[in-house]
This record gives C-alpha cells, sequence and structure tokens, in this order.
C-alpha cells in the first residue's frame, strides 16, 4: 500500500498527462460518427455568436462582390421563368396546377455562411440559421455554383456544416450525360478537387464532362450542379474508373448557401428501415 | 507573481481571438496553417508547477477546439505542450543563467527563442496534423504541410513578441 502511494506521488505528473491526453482522445474520436452532438451542439452556439458578429463587420468589405454574384444569380433564375420562355405550340391546351399535379418536394431555406475554412482536414462550415428556421441534421447545403456540404449540428439560431472538404463527406454524383453514377469524396489535399468511384470502366466518359447529384440520397435534389471532370484513368486490376473531379464550387468564396428541406425525407427514412428490418 | 494573472489572462484572449478570427479564417494554403496560440503556454511565467501548466495546457486549448470545431485535438496537442516546456526549458538553457520572472525575448534573446519556439512549434503542430489526419498515409504531404506551417508561424509568434513584450527585464536580485 505504501508503495503504491509513493509510486502516485512519485508519477503524479506523468499520470495526470496520460489521463488527461487519453480524455482528449475520448473527445475527438467520439465525435467521429456526428452522433453524439452535446458538445458540438455547444460549442456551435457559443462559436456562433462570435462568427456572427465578425461577419457582421468583415461584410462590408465584400459587398460588390456579394451584390455581383446575387445579380449574376438572379439573372439566371429570370431565365427559367415561364415568363421568359416562347412557347411555341401555337393551339393546345396548357396544363395548369389546379388538380394538384404538383407537390412540393423540396424547399430551400436561405442562409448566410459566418465561418468558414478550407484547408483542415475536416472543414466546418457555420450558418446563421438554425433549428428556430426550420433547420435539422442531414439536410443537405449548396450555392448557386455547386454543393457545398451537409448540417451536421444545429442549434437554435445556427448550424455547424460539414464541407464537401471532409473526409467524412460522401455524396451519390452522377454524370449528367449517361446518367452513371457512383459515390464522391474529397481526397484531403487540394481544396478544388474531389475523387469519382465506382464509375463502371466501359462508360464513355471525357475531360470536361458535367457531373450533377443523382438525387439518390435524401441530402440533395437531382441534377445539382458539383464540377466537371479533371482527369480520369484505369487500373489493370479494377474494374471501376478513377475520376478526379475539378468542383464547381469556390469553397474560399462563400457568401450565402441554401439548404435543402426535402420533404420525402420521413417516408424514405421509413421504407429504409422496413427494408432493412427484413434483410 | 499576482500581477502576472491579468496580463497571462490578456494574452489569452488576445491569442484566442487573432487565431479564430485571423490564421484559422485566411486560408493561406493547403500547406500553411499557421498557429499562434501555443504561445500562450509558451510565455507562463517560469515558475508556474507543472500540474498548473498541464490544466491550463489542456482547457486553453480546449477553448480553441470550441471555436474551431475540433473537439479535444487542440487540448491534446497545447497539453502536450505544456508537459514538455519544463523539459525543453532545462535543454536549451545554459547552466547558471539568469531568469527573468516569464519568459521575454528581450530578455533571453532571438536565438534562444527561436529554437524554444521552433522546437515547440513543430511539436505542437506535428501532433496535431497527425491526430487530424488520424492516418499516416499522405506522409510526405504532412511532412511538408508540418515543416511549412512552422515556420510560418514562428515567424508570427516572433512578431507578436516584438510588438507585445516589455522591453524592461526584470531580473531576481
Amino acid at each position: 500500500m505504501y508503495n503504491l502511494f509513493r509510486f502516485f506521488l512519485r508519477y503524479h505528473l506523468f499520470i495526470l498527462f496520460i489521463s488527461l491526453e487519453f480524455f482528449c482522445f475520448y473527445l475527438t474520436y467520439r465525435t467521429k460518427s456526428y452522433n453524439q452532438a452535446a458538445y458540438g451542439n455547444f460549442a456551435s452556439a457559443t462559436s456562433g455568436r462570435v462568427f456572427e458578429t465578425y461577419t457582421g463587420i468583415t461584410d462590408y468589405l465584400y459587398l460588390r462582390r456579394m451584390s455581383d454574384s446575387l445579380v449574376a444569380e438572379n439573372g439566371m433564375l429570370r431565365q427559367k421563368l415561364l415568363e421568359s420562355k416562347y412557347d411555341k405550340k401555337v393551339d393546345s391546351t396548357q396544363v395548369t396546377d389546379t388538380a394538384g399535379r404538383y407537390v412540393q418536394h423540396f424547399t430551400y431555406i436561405t442562409a448566410r455562411v459566418i465561418h468558414n475554412s478550407v484547408n483542415q482536414a475536416s472543414n466546418l462550415i457555420y450558418l446563421n440559421r438554425g433549428k428556430q428556421q426550420g433547420l435539422t441534421r442531414q439536410m443537405g447545403v449548396f450555392n448557386a455554383n455547386g454543393i457545398v456540404g451537409q448540417v451536421t449540428y444545429v442549434t437554435d439560431n445556427y448550424a455547424a456544416v460539414m464541407s464537401v472538404l471532409s473526409k467524412d463527406f460522401k455524396v451519390s454524383a452522377k454524370l449528367k450525360k449517361s446518367e452513371y453514377f457512383g459515390n464522391m469524396h474529397w481526397d484531403g489535399i487540394n481544396s478544388t478537387t474531389a475523387t469519382l468511384e465506382e464509375i463502371p470502366k466501359h462508360v464513355p466518359i471525357k475531360v470536361g464532362d458535367t457531373i450533377v447529384t443523382s438525387g439518390f440520397s435524401e441530402l440533395f435534389p437531382r441534377n445539382i450542379m458539383i464540377g466537371t471532370v479533371k482527369k480520369f484513368w484505369t487500373e489493370p486490376d479494377k474494374n471501376f474508373l478513377n475520376v478526379t473531379v475539378s468542383l464547381s464550387t469556390d469553397f474560399g468564396n462563400l457568401s450565402y448557401v441554401y439548404v435543402v428541406k426535402n420533404f420525402g425525407r420521413g417516408e424514405l427514412q421509413t421504407l429504409d428501415s422496413l427494408t432493412h428490418k427484413n434483410d | 507573481m499576482i500581477s502576472q494573472i491579468p496580463v497571462n489572462l490578456l494574452r489569452f484572449f488576445l491569442l484566442l481571438m487573432m487565431q479564430i478570427l485571423i490564421f484559422s479564417n485566411i486560408n493561406f494554403s493547403s500547406f500553411i496553417n499557421p498557429y499562434v496560440f501555443p504561445l500562450f503556454i509558451l510565455l507562463l511565467p517560469f515558475e508556474t508547477p507543472r500540474w498548473l501548466l498541464m490544466v491550463l495546457g489542456f482547457f486553453s486549448g480546449l477553448a480553441l477546439d470550441i471555436f474551431l470545431g475540433s473537439t479535444g485535438m487542440h487540448a491534446a496537442a497545447c497539453l502536450l505542450i505544456g508537459y514538455l516546456r519544463p523539459f525543453l526549458i532545462s535543454i536549451i538553457t545554459p547552466k547558471g543563467t539568469e531568469f527573468e520572472i516569464s519568459p521575454n525575448i528581450y530578455g533571453q534573446g532571438l536565438t534562444w527563442f527561436a529554437v524554444y519556439l521552433g522546437v515547440a512549434t513543430s511539436l505542437y503542430l506535428g501532433f496535431y496534423f497527425l491526430m487530424e489526419a488520424a492516418t499516416f498515409l499522405n506522409f510526405f504531404f504532412l511532412l511538408i504541410k508540418i515543416i511549412l506551417s512552422a515556420i510560418v508561424s514562428v515567424a508570427f509568434m516572433l512578431i507578436f513578441l516584438y510588438l507585445f513584450s516589455s522591453k524592461k527585464v526584470r531580473r531576481f536580485a
């Protein structure tokens, strides 16, 4: 007993060091699954407030650039309006929406980016919207240029988004031309490229082909821009192509984003759990 | 000793704000992530007990983690620096040197500080980046990232020291 006591007395500093270090490791790798969000929620509520104040100040520096991009996007949206299209059909009945044929499937909540990073191994983005504005976890986030990420933590007024530039981010993507789909994830080094996997070897593909979301996951609707094919190559012992995607979103310059609210999500999850129960 | 508390508290908030609002916000490149925050632990008074160094390292790192969303990684790295600091100081300081209360660039000189900050920052960044990557894949990328980030961090730390150090060197009688 005396020896044990003496041991603790002699190595108390080292024991303190090791135990605190283990606690840190526990904190770090516990949140890897992005499931337990208690610490994350507290953290994003605290830092959300600081970042919002800071962005409130620095916003003035980027007003011109921001309004330019908003004007450009307005122009693009205006093109899509029915009024700016010429109706070629001369003599036909129009399909109107009175019979309730179209049901809203997705809505988009606008949000402001209040903190952003691109050079960590897992990058987080903070938004100034949260639970009270209808955000929940696992909603997709995109902007005018392309996809941005996925909501991981929400507090009452803020949300933390796991950026595409994260080790744990995966998205279902397809080639716009041929509809072949695969999984896309970030390679961890360059903030402008990502890797697309599981595209079969026989698929016709060339540099510059557009890659969009497949709509198979509940995160994003179909055909949201992701990027273009930068290069691709095959390895003799594999059945799939290696595709490097040049991302269309400029992650160093994010200001306003859209958060996807998917009305079909609850039903899809029910379906998913039913299918897995019978496995 | 009492007058050291407000000075260090002020330095803690200054470094924390500089780190989260400037250095972690400007995104130089994926190879250069400067971290000036460890300077808080490195500038604590020489007489600080070792257990207090570790406890302060842990909690200051945790504060940084809250803002950078890295849950525990900076706490682990700051803790490591707090634990190793006494060994490092005893290795690089010649025997019989007179000490001030706290490390001071006008007291110890540029060479001593460059070695001190260089070794401590490399350890900090090496530990942090490895924890962040959680893999030895891309080892050369990590190595280059650690070296470049350490050089830039130390340069910023030295600028900070020249800006905010008091020129009056107080020695023990």
